[in-house]
């Protein structure tokens, strides 16, 4: 039994699907989710999802959201998305150093510097992940 | 005797504006229909998001839930994000919506309240500046047709304005399309959401429509009622948690049709001018030319009563 996946962004369908297996970032930590799965409703955090297809495996960057599973369907609704094929690894790299650097430089007191900073250095990981990096944690 | 040179001077001037004005009309024309596709393209996102609010409501009562996008604050500061065009020459647009972002700022300032601005368009942003108005962060040089980048862009700021409790409302004050004619601006409040906004899933979605060559617009109410969940749907986090995700992409989602809204009313806005300006320039072209042929027609007629005066002197 295979699996229908849709991931949409709100402008655009990012992917769109048949696959095997499907590995989400939930905000409750990863989620595999296969053939004849029972309804399902999570929440996604910022991270990579990952799709199989036959042999191959697909990453996607995800920037939160969440995903329904329901009849072999699942539905991805996130606030962006990136296909990991279509991501530069090397400006990846770079962008997620610079988000590291921008986190460290951040004062205490300024608050919303801070969610900010966090929210980025987030995206960029998530980024380079997809893009197959890899990140010490 | 009006200068013949001077008046044929000025019909070719006006007939190259009214060349311009007609291209920078058929310009505007024809970005309506890249806006009505990106429009399209957001209906799937925006029907999942009802479809799941509405099955979500079922499972949980949102007086109940406390949430930091949904708590409502003792509120001090506003911001208020205006959204304005890059660009002049589209009729009454930046200015209706300046007037109504000065309008709601001095009701703030009535009821003492602080304000701080984030601004969209380069119009809002020289205005304001100008007028060394507290600006906390202005977006210029946005694409004509607004993408999900721009508005998730501008809604992370917002979220982080919220949460560090810099700010502790927002609100958006954009343009509303109506019809090709009319568009009025006006305010929403986007932060802190709204359970009821939530609650209530008649959220339209609006999109354009290109009939017979004349751009037109539909609002249909987003269905929520598509489907109910099976009763045994595995909630793998709980219901609030799940809610506390969704949030911002309904926050993005809100964000971005208020930009794309303004985008269509400033195209129609322009459309809407340009045709006026061209419309006028014919009827100047019109003017000139008939006091152009009678200044014509007296210098004839002049120099024939000269010939004949002359004659007649013999």
């Amino acid at each position: 039994m295979s699996l229908s996946v849709r991931v949409i962004a709100p402008d655009k369908t990012v992917w769109k699907g048949e696959a095997q297996e499907v590995i989400l970032p939930s905000i409750t930590g990863q989620i595999g989710i296969l053939g004849g799965h029972a309804p399902l409703l999570t929440a996604l955090d910022i991270g990579v999802m990952r799709v199989r297809a036959e042999k191959d495996w697909q990453t996607i960057a995800l920037m939160g959201g969440f995903a329904e599973v329901e009849h072999n369907q699942v539905t991805i609704l996130v606030n962006g998305a990136e296909q990991g094929s279509k991501i530069d690894q090397e400006t990846a790299k770079q962008e997620y150093e610079a988000a590291q650097a921008a986190v460290n430089a951040v004062g205490a007191e300024d608050r919303q510097g801070k969610i900010q900073a966090n929210q980025a250095l987030r995206r960029t990981r998530s980024r380079f992940q997809a893009a197959g990096g890899m990140v010490k944690s | 005797m009006p200068n013949l040179k001077l008046i044929r001077d000025r019909i070719d001037s006006v007939k190259n504006t009214r060349k311009i004005t007609e291209a920078m009309r058929l310009v505007a024309a024809a970005k309506v229909r890249r806006a009505q596709e990106q429009v399209n393209a957001t209906r799937p996102f925006a029907n999942c998001l009802a479809e799941v609010l509405y099955n979500l409501q079922s499972r949980l009562k949102f007086e109940d839930v406390d949430l930091p996008l949904l708590k409502q604050r003792e509120v001090k500061t506003v911001g208020l994000l205006v959204v304005s065009g890059d660009r002049g020459l589209c009729g009454g647009y930046n200015a209706n919506i300046i007037k109504q972002a000065e309008a709601r700022i001095t009701e703030l300032k009535a009821d003492g309240y602080e304000y701080k601005l984030i601004l969209v368009g380069r119009k809002a942003a020289q205005y304001y500046e100008r007028r060394k108005a507290p600006i906390a962060q202005t977006y210029i040089g946005l694409e004509q047709i607004p993408t999900a980048d721009e508005a998730s862009r501008i809604a992370d700021y917002l979220l982080s304005l919220f949460l560090s409790e810099t700010v502790d409302r927002v609100e958006l004050i954009y343009t509303k399309f109506v019809s090709l004619i009319n568009s009025r601006p006006v305010i929403q409040t986007l932060l802190p959401l709204s359970p009821q906004g939530l609650e209530s899933s008649d959220d339209e979605i609006f999109h354009l429509t290109s009939k017979a060559g004349h751009f037109d617009i539909e609002r249909e109410p987003v269905s929520g009622q598509s489907h109910d969940y099976p009763r045994d749907m595995i909630f793998e986090q709980d219901p609030t948690q799940i809610l506390d995700a969704l949030l911002p992409l309904y926050l993005n989602n809100q964000l971005l049709r208020g930009l794309q809204e303004s985008a269509a009313s400033e195209l129609a806005s322009r459309m809407t001018a340009m045709n006026n300006a061209s419309d006028n320039a014919s009827e100047l072209v019109k003017t000139l030319t008939l006091s152009y042929n009678k200044a014509r027609q007296a210098a004839i007629t002049q120099e024939l009563l000269e010939v004949v005066a002359g004659a007649n002197a013999l």
